[in-house]
């Protein structure tokens, strides 16, 4: 079977004599030798053809994707051509020690990494000249392959030519960092906010004084979840959302522990039909609706903690607010209705979430009795326009039950690669050694750039939210909180990232104003594997390597209980770099030293990482090293460092490919978050401003209002959202439908982790892109199941094939959120169904992005039907071998 | 004699997240337009008026996993008319290639979709039990790949000994017809074949 969308070679070639072996490698645009000696199995030119015939080497590689999981992926290698790979077999599988199984993104690694799609030779857009050429051919013209001297000289005088006319305010690296050379260039601009935990970091830290899922762990770890007598899972679907063992390891504590668990979701999910004992329909933005309702049953019922609440939270009720507070602003006056003649009844919050009110009732009479229990939202429900009010009511409707600090309860935020984890790290790699240069521009931003910035009351920061990056190119100016407006002129785009994915104008709402201020700018430059969104607009694409390609190998954080190392297996395929490359070159065209603004190689990174890497003692008391690092291991790896002793020898962890630390239920790294606090409030307060858990906060009432997009008030409240339930009404109060009477959600994909992957046949055709849609509604558009669809919002339109399921709620439809924007300039309609064609952008909070809060319109596409996505060419911008 | 080999799937733990048929699909250097593995979304319900609320009735989904079923009465050898297709002793049915001459009756009486055309060789091709690991003491890419741990393979009899043996729930066919060396524990809501009430939710081309 002859593939011709893959390499051909890697596939028909299996056994390759030496001559062949060679030809190949030449075609690739380079020797097959490795560099620096830095073995991690693969063998050169001379040992590949001593084993042609044999069986091939197994070697460890990188799964590097914010899948929300990774996993341990492995490659057999045969004379240098990957011919198909396996995942984790390298101890026996268990509910409590689990392998590291990949998932189908993971299993098509290889088609992504040996993709006829990949980019092959740095390329100019045919009609770009220095100042922009004709700007409105981004995204449609031709492409012109040309050498990397010349692609790095225009690169680098176009940053310096931006630099001398418009300064360094007049570069936008986009959601990131600024590269270190342009920081000590002076900085150049980059955004801040939040993406995937949506609204949930300010609340977490100055409500709960714990820190978002996204950075730490704090939640009761995966051992101690087998004590829970109810799980809710939250607007969490791990199963689609978190690659690998989470959704195994919730069915595994489910069945150990015999737990009860429900699940609120507007889509009764994969994940609940393995694990959910009931379902809760809920609409998208209007939980919070919900949890009001909840809150107002436990009071109607006096099912609430109260001496919880007194002792160890302020705000839930007149006599126990914080030091100045309204005591009007309470929780328990505005859940009764005391003061606005509202009371947040089930049948109240029904008109609004959907639920019924009988389900409602039974729902509180679980969430407040059965104990002990784990509460957990994942992180859709605060994507949404006022993602806020959603957090604190999760919070504090969870903390009414006192479900905090014991063995089996908590409250708590956890999805993406500790969905079902949580605790300390048992294992983890020491630091690269890299000290970041500060960019000028944004001096309190650390090594994460702007995510989840809170720094609502600093005047010294430039740069603008991440949603607002369009208009602020097109409009001249940004929200700077408390500053309120400031101007800017942006005229370069520069998006050159190790590791793909970054696609910044696939992944940012409103897709077409996105396109708009692309065609604005004078310079856009990407580095990518592919011709993703982000280069597909581009002026510049310089052909990256991936992780398989790295030499140095490197190591791979997932879950807290493991530790990945990965290895090269293929020399860079054509002519494709790695970035760290990429920008020494530039540091030279830009007067910089290189050395001196990268003195580290990539191979000395590597070593760092692994002789820093430490995992926890047996008795829990501590760390200690992880490897055992000889003197003849650090000779042959050519860098810098001393030997040191360690729990297992660097050649074994190199030839598994992972370390996992077994567990078994009740060891000694069971972990209950909050066990101080509880034990002892006054000795052991919380880091937030009252030291204990703050129903009523002012904090996050001043920092978002500072922020300047919405106004938040210190209590759980439902306000209407942006684009919510309320917009698909003309009138909500008279129940009139309006333009847009749909709710879309954006959900996360298995084709994709995020955009990444979006290019491969095998998953394309595994999974289409399909719009999801209840029969009701598409019975009322006259949609049979297969039709394809036209759906348009108040910002864009998209056409896609429509499954008909009455698992998604009447009234609220799916997409998967990451395809890669195909526009038909003429319709202006976007057929691979990119859902930030869809969404506009409505800055919110603390500057994340409401994604879930869409309104949109279907029906049937009368027009040209597309082919079936996985029958889509692939992107392949230059022919020439 | 040599026992039947048998897959066994277990239904109530399947997330349908397809980790099996790409795995499949890359240890055998499959392009996107052959399945040997197939994975199903079948369910069904309603959503019925309750004062002024939807709620939800009978919902009910489930996913299924299914390649060969390597059967004991295979009809695809029945009707094949240049006897390409054998059993061997082990149970396993195997498609030759070089006997092949593309005629796709199999596919035409498969009720499990098992042989798929090639387009470039223009010969069938259908999963083969992954016969050559299996020889070295290996389990089945499949098997191996399963994220929820769901698929597993063994002889028939002691899998029907551990498992019971249901070897027919929608949207698989029944049976009775080719008598499948399969095993299933059902989910919950598993209906019976012939006797459901859901539909496939796939789209047409993905399975």
């Amino acid at each position: 079977m002859i593939e011709k969308n893959f390499l051909t070679k890697t596939l028909t070639d299996t056994i390759l004599s030496r001559r062949s072996f060679l030809k190949w490698s030449a075609a690739l645009g380079g020797t097959a030798a490795l560099a620096g000696g830095l073995n991690f199995g693969l063998k050169t030119v001379e040992a590949a053809a001593q084993t042609a015939g044999t069986e091939g080497t197994w070697v460890p590689v990188a799964c590097w994707h914010n899948c929300g999981g990774r996993c341990l992926n492995v490659a057999l290698v045969k004379d240098g051509v990957v011919i198909r790979q396996k995942t984790d077999d390298t101890h026996p599988d268990s509910p409590d020690y689990p392998q590291q199984r990949g998932c189908a993104r993971g299993r098509s690694q290889r088609r992504q990494v040996f993709g006829a799609d990949r980019i092959k030779y740095p390329m100019k857009r045919k009609n770009w000249v220095p100042g922009g050429g004709q700007k409105q051919l981004r995204g449609i013209d031709e492409w012109v392959r040309i050498s990397w001297d010349e692609a790095l000289d225009i690169v680098a005088s176009e940053i310096k030519r931006t630099l001398d006319e418009h300064g360094n305010k007049a570069i936008l690296t986009g959601r990131f960092t600024p590269s270190q050379f342009l920081n000590a260039l002076g900085g150049a601009v980059m955004s801040w906010g939040v993406t995937s935990d949506g609204a949930w970091p300010l609340p977490v830290f100055v409500m709960g004084g714990g820190l978002p899922a996204s950075f730490f762990l704090p939640a009761n770890d995966r051992m101690d979840m087998r004590n829970s007598k109810l799980l809710v899972l939250w607007g969490a679907n791990p199963a689609w959302s978190s690659g690998g063992n989470p959704a195994y390891n919730l069915l595994q504590n489910k069945k150990a522990g015999g737990t009860k668990v429900i699940i609120v979701d507007p889509f009764y999910s994969p994940t609940s039909q393995v694990l959910a004992d009931e379902w809760i329909p809920c609409r998208p933005g209007t939980d919070t609706a919900l949890l009001l309702a909840i809150a107002y049953y436990m009071l109607e019922n006096n099912l609430h903690d109260q001496a919880f609440l007194d002792t160890y939270t302020v705000g839930f009720d007149r006599d126990h607010m914080p030091e100045g507070a309204d005591p009007k602003e309470n929780f328990k006056d505005y859940v009764l209705g005391t003061y606005d003649s509202i009371p947040k009844t089930p049948e109240w919050a029904s008109k609004i979430c959907g639920t019924s009110p009988d389900v409602i009732r039974n729902f509180a009479q679980e969430w407040a009795t059965t104990k002990p229990a784990m509460l957990i939202s994942g992180a859709a429900p605060a994507r949404t326009s006022r993602g806020q009010q959603y957090c604190q009511a999760f919070l504090t409707v969870g903390w009414m039950t006192g479900n905090i600090g014991i063995p089996g309860g908590g409250v708590f935020e956890r999805y993406h690669n500790v969905s079902s984890y949580g605790g300390p790290s048992l294992v983890q790699p020491g630091g690269s050694g890299v000290n970041f240069l500060p960019n000028p521009l944004f001096p309190t931003a650390g090594a994460f750039g702007g995510y989840a910035f809170s720094g609502a009351f600093d005047t010294d920061y430039y740069g603008m939210a991440y949603e607002e990056i369009w208009d602020a190119i097109l409009n001249g100016e940004f929200t700077a909180s408390v500053r309120g407006k400031v101007p800017c002129d942006i005229r370069m785009m520069y998006s050159i990232f190790e590791d793909s994915g970054s696609n910044d104008l696939n992944q940012i709402a409103d897709i077409n104003k996105g396109i708009e201020a692309h065609r604005k700018l004078e310079f856009v430059v990407s580095g990518d594997i592919v011709l993703s969104s982000r280069s597909k607009y581009a002026d510049i694409v310089l052909p990256l390597t991936t992780p398989w390609e790295k030499a140095a190998g490197g190591l791979l954080t997932g879950n807290p209980e493991m530790l990945l190392c990965y290895s090269q297996v293929t020399p860079p395929l054509y002519e494709a770099k790695d970035a760290l490359w990429v920008e020494r070159e530039l540091c030279t065209r830009l007067d910089l030293d290189p050395d001196e603004i990268y003195p580290l190689s990539l191979e000395q990174q590597t070593f760092n990482q692994l002789a820093g890497a430490t995992v926890m003692k047996s008795d829990g008391s501590g760390y200690e090293p992880l490897l055992t690092i000889t003197a003849d291991d650090i000779s042959a790896m050519g860098i810098e460092g001393k030997s040191q002793k360690g729990r297992i020898s660097l050649q074994e962890f190199k030839e598994k490919g992972v370390y996992q630390v077994p567990r078994s239920p009740g060891d000694k790294f069971t972990f209950v978050a909050g066990k101080a606090f509880r034990e002892d409030p006054i000795a052991n307060p919380l880091p937030t401003a009252s030291g204990k858990l703050e129903i009523h906060c002012q904090t996050l009432s001043a920092i978002i209002n500072a922020f300047g997009f919405m106004e938040l008030p210190p209590i759980a409240k439902y306000l209407p959202p942006a684009e919510g339930i309320e917009g698909t009404f003309e009138d909500f109060k008279t129940g009139v439908k309006g333009e847009y009477p749909l709710q879309l959600v954006t959900i996360h994909y298995l084709r994709r982790s995020h955009s990444v992957f979006n290019n491969v046949p095998q998953l394309r055709r595994a999974f289409p892109q399909e719009f999801m849609m209840n029969p009701i509604d598409a019975e009322a558009r006259g949609l049979k199941h297969g039709d394809y669809v036209l759906i348009r919002s108040r910002h864009g339109k998209v056409v896609r094939p429509v499954a008909l399921m009455d698992r998604v709620t009447p009234g609220v439809v799916f997409l998967g959120e990451g395809a890669w924007v195909e526009k038909d300039e003429a319709l202006n309609i976007d057929f691979a169904g990119a859902t930030n064609t869809l969404n506009g952008s409505y800055p919110t909070g603390q500057g994340e992005e409401p994604w879930n809060t869409c309104n949109v319109q279907v029906e049937k596409w009368t027009g040209k039907i597309p082919d079936l996505d996985y029958k889509w060419p692939q992107r392949i911008p230059i022919e020439e071998a | 004699m040599a026992k039947q080999k048998a897959f066994y799937f277990d239904a109530s733990a399947c997330t349908g997240c397809k980790a099996c048929q790409v795995a499949c699909q890359d240890k055998n250097d499959l392009p996107p337009e052959i399945l040997w593995r197939r994975v199903f979304q079948y369910g069904g319900g309603s959503w019925l008026k309750q004062g002024e609320t939807l709620v939800p009735n009978n919902l009910f989904t489930y996913s299924l996993s299914t390649a060969c079923q390597h059967c004991e009465s295979p009809v695809c050898r029945d009707v094949c008319p240049t006897a390409a297709i054998t059993k061997r002793a082990d149970g396993i049915v195997l498609i030759d290639a070089e006997k092949c001459i593309g005629c796709r009756y199999c596919q035409w009486a498969c009720p499990y979709g098992a042989p798929q055309f090639d387009e470039e060789t223009k010969v069938m091709t259908k999963c083969n039990f992954c016969y050559d690991l299996l020889d070295q003491g290996l389990n089945p890419a499949c098997v191996d790949a399963c994220v929820m741990r769901c698929l597993d393979f063994g002889d028939l009899d002691e899998l029907r000994q551990k498992y019971g043996d249901l070897a027919a729930i929608e949207p698989l066919p029944t049976d009775k017809i080719t008598l499948p060396a399969l095993v299933i524990t059902p989910h919950k809501h598993a209906q019976l074949s012939g006797h459901g009430t859901g539909q496939i939710q796939n789209l047409p081309e993905e399975v």
